[in-house]
């Protein structure tokens, strides 16, 4: 056990810090901000496009694909960077993360160069088309259906809850190929092109955000080819489960940060006299003590999970890295807005609060932020979920 | 960061674990609460195997090993529900022996600590239950080669039992540390809800020290609040280990119980509880060993590392003694079920030393001074 890392690393970081000096976009033309998790402002693709020229997109890649080899610590200080200077890594965090990923994870040479490359530059966006009217925690009962027919899929139904598909090029999608193997293998993983005959998208806001994420996906005899189908056929529920096996070390670093960058704010305001001497009120200093206390136990936890996949150990704290990231967040929002009491009220967010080449969900007013931590302990697996999955994986308690 | 244990600190975990299987098992910690035992041959046992020497300076004939080491023993005393004076003697008098006096000051008294001829402990708190060295009344003054005393510690672990007590106390209104014989103040015990942690109120009046025992020269605060930092950081510890065995005995408990014909793991409502309980523990362990880590290293941040442990392990403990109990079921509320021995612990753990609320609002207060840790 050591507090800090090796020469090395720290020369990695120091390797990138000087790479984001030489190569931030110039903050004028941030004024022109992503609608979407699926729309890159034109300043925004440049920057991930070098990002990946350069071998700094995703650091863990060979360097045919942005990224250097690196190991897990020098990925770790390279999110430490990011999130220090509040950059986003991408603006299409699904395409980048989960449909990229699952690309080149599991798919051929020509489908990663025909559609991983160009996501991962930033010239294409993609959207991940998971979760159905009636599969939300118990997505592999999805019913969207592909039948083959010859060289090509012809797909029917209905995704929802699809992030940025409005403004999105591609989506990966998880279609049901055949219905009559148990529900985890019939499922195919397929690539399908927004602009394909029969398939509508229908955007749709949430509680937190003026501009809508979400989309209704419809498939109406949509033709998509067959090499389309990344994986092997009926093999589809390994692709949406090993879609995050490259960066599962990692994710707990984004739960750290949005926490980190609301707590950061709270001193600040608090110290700024918010919430009318809410900094001497005794139950309001309880429950900041308790934040500070989870950035802490959620900063270290995904140290010990990074140090132990580095020594190869097989590590299942994801969920509870999950669980406790979106709790505290959840918690923390609660508190500021509680503590805020009237002031609270208003929705406006001052126009300096959104930091440059940071996501625009970082600066929500706190009634919004508290709203939108729901998104974190709700989707991908709700805190119920993980709670019955620690409890049966970890804990080794019997299924219900 | 590389926040895991090395090979040999796990090993030293298994050894440990291991000793204290075989001399600390629930049957000693049932003896000690029964009346049965004072279990001070546990202490005996200990001192054989170099424990107490383990973490303290080398300077002082100890082994230095390092506080991420001997949280690793405390946790592990936790974990058995320990009876004995380790924990006040080697996280309590010790380190404020050391921080008052300096390494080589101590080393002499710190020697027969090491060698098992001594027990200590410390007398800090007057009844406020912060353990805070600016608000100690208690006074000492020159009458020739001695001092005298006067004032009323609260809290004092061990205080019946231990050979030395490390009282701090005002002299010509400078916060100071005076090195008292147990044998010389009346002692009473309280009646504690942990048998093997019994603490007593100290009546210092008129007691009368040799002045050669005040150790240190100057304003003693600031080593008294570092030295609180050791045994804050040291009590978090032994209530993980608490916990941690309270999870055991619950999660195993809720393999093999069956009702309506199952396990009850497998409701939800069991389930949830207890993973609550292993996410709490988890969180309280990483921050103990995080204010290991800053006392090994004597980084900066040690003063909100500790305060973040006591807090976190507060949190856990409260969350395990409840649904702990809770899940247990009619058993667990029985005395003769080892869950309360542990339960105990647990409970002492939060109970000393400053509340979790207490160590929850300093973190929050040195957050929003700049001094958050980060």
């Amino acid at each position: 056990m050591r507090l800090t890392y090796s020469p090395a690393v720290e020369e990695f970081r120091a390797e990138f810090s000087a790479w984001l000096d030489a190569n931030l976009p110039d903050e004028e033309a941030t004024t022109v901000r992503p609608r979407s998790s699926a729309d890159i402002p034109a300043w925004s693709r440049d920057f991930q496009r070098r990002m990946f020229d350069d071998g700094w997109l995703v650091p863990g890649y060979p360097p045919e694909f942005g990224g250097r080899n690196a190991d897990l610590y020098e990925q770790a200080v390279f999110w430490e960077e990011l999130g220090r200077r509040r950059i986003t890594q991408s603006f299409n965090p699904q395409g980048l993360g989960i449909v990229s990923a699952s690309i080149i994870t599991f798919g051929t040479d020509e489908q990663k160069h025909r559609w991983a490359v160009p996501i991962m530059r930033a010239t294409r966006t993609a959207a991940l088309g998971m979760s159905e009217p009636g599969a939300g925690s118990d997505l592999a009962g999805l019913s969207t259906r592909a039948v083959l027919d010859g060289d090509r899929f012809i797909v029917n139904g209905q995704k929802v809850w699809t992030s940025g598909a409005h403004h999105a090029d591609v989506l990966l999608a998880f279609v049901r190929t055949d219905p009559d193997a148990p529900k985890h293998k019939g499922i195919s993983a397929l690539i399908i092109e927004t602009d394909t005959p029969g398939l509508v998208r229908r955007p749709f806001r949430d509680i937190a955000r003026t501009e809508p994420d979400f989309n209704e996906v419809f498939f109406d005899d949509v033709e998509v080819p067959r090499e389309n189908l990344v994986g092997e056929l009926n093999d589809g529920w390994r692709v949406c489960t090993g879609s995050l096996a490259h960066e599962r070390e990692m994710l707990w670093i984004l739960w750290s940060q949005g926490l980190d960058r609301m707590l950061e704010d709270m001193l600040e305001q608090l110290n700024d006299g918010a919430g009318a001497g809410a900094a001497d009120d005794p139950v309001v200093l309880d429950g900041l003590g308790s934040s500070i206390v989870d950035s802490w136990a959620l900063r270290l936890l995904g140290q010990r999970q990074l140090a132990r996949s580095q020594r190869g150990l097989h590590v299942a704290d994801q969920s509870l890295l999950k669980l406790l990231g979106s709790e505290a967040q959840q918690k923390l929002a609660l508190l500021m807005l509680e503590s805020l009491g009237p002031a609270g009220l208003d929705r406006t967010v001052p126009p300096d609060a959104q930091q440059p080449y940071e996501s625009d969900r970082a600066a929500l007013s706190w009634a919004d932020r508290y709203f939108f931590t729901f998104a974190g302990t709700i989707s991908g697996g709700t805190s119920e979920i993980q709670r019955n999955i620690i409890a049966e994986r970890v804990l080794g308690q019997p299924r219900g | 960061m590389e926040f895991e244990f090395t090979e040999d600190q796990l090993e030293l975990q298994r050894a440990v674990r291991e000793v204290l299987d075989a001399e600390a098992p629930p049957e000693l910690a049932r003896a000690v609460a029964d009346g049965r035992s004072d279990g001070d041959g546990l202490w005996e046992t200990l001192v054989g195997l170099e424990w107490p020497a383990m973490a303290l300076p080398e300077e002082s004939g100890g082994l230095d090993f390092g506080w991420v080491e001997l949280a690793i023993v405390l946790e592990e005393l936790g974990r058995h529900a320990a009876p004995g004076p380790f924990v006040a003697t080697v996280t309590q008098f010790a380190p404020l022996v050391v921080e008052a006096a300096g390494p080589r000051g101590a080393a002499e008294l710190l020697a027969a600590v090491a060698a098992g001829h001594t027990t200590g402990t410390v007398a800090v708190d007057e009844g406020a239950g912060t353990w805070d060295p600016a608000s100690v009344q208690a006074t000492a003054r020159r009458d020739g080669d001695d001092l005298v005393l006067s004032g009323t510690k609260h809290y004092v672990v061990d205080g019946a039992g231990a050979d030395e007590i490390a009282a701090v106390v005002r002299l010509d209104g400078e916060v100071r540390v005076v090195l008292v014989p147990g044998s010389s103040v009346q002692a009473d015990e309280v009646v504690p809800i942990d048998p093997a942690v019994r603490h007593s109120t100290i009546a210092l009046d008129g007691v009368r020290v040799p002045a050669d025992r005040l150790l240190g020269d100057g304003d003693a605060a600031q080593a008294v609040r570092r030295a609180l930092e050791e045994s804050v950081t040291a009590v978090a510890a032994v209530t993980v280990g608490a916990c941690q065995r309270i999870f055991d005995i619950i999660n195993e408990h809720a393999r093999q119980r069956i009702q309506f014909g199952v396990p009850i793991g497998s409701f939800q409502a069991v389930k949830h509880k207890l993973v609550d309980m292993y996410r709490d523990i988890e969180r309280a362990r990483a921050l103990v060993y995080y204010a290991a880590l800053t006392l090994a290293e004597d980084h900066p941040d040690r003063t909100p590392a500790a305060s973040m442990a006591k807090a976190a392990a507060g949190e856990a403990q409260r969350r395990c003694v409840q649904d702990g109990l809770q899940l247990a079921g009619g058993i667990g509320y029985t005395w003769e079920h080892d869950l309360h021995l542990f339960l105990r612990r647990a409970k002492v753990g939060e109970l000393h030393f400053g509340s979790a609320s207490h160590h929850r609002r300093r973190v929050a207060r040195l957050a929003l001074a700049g001094q958050d840790g980060s």
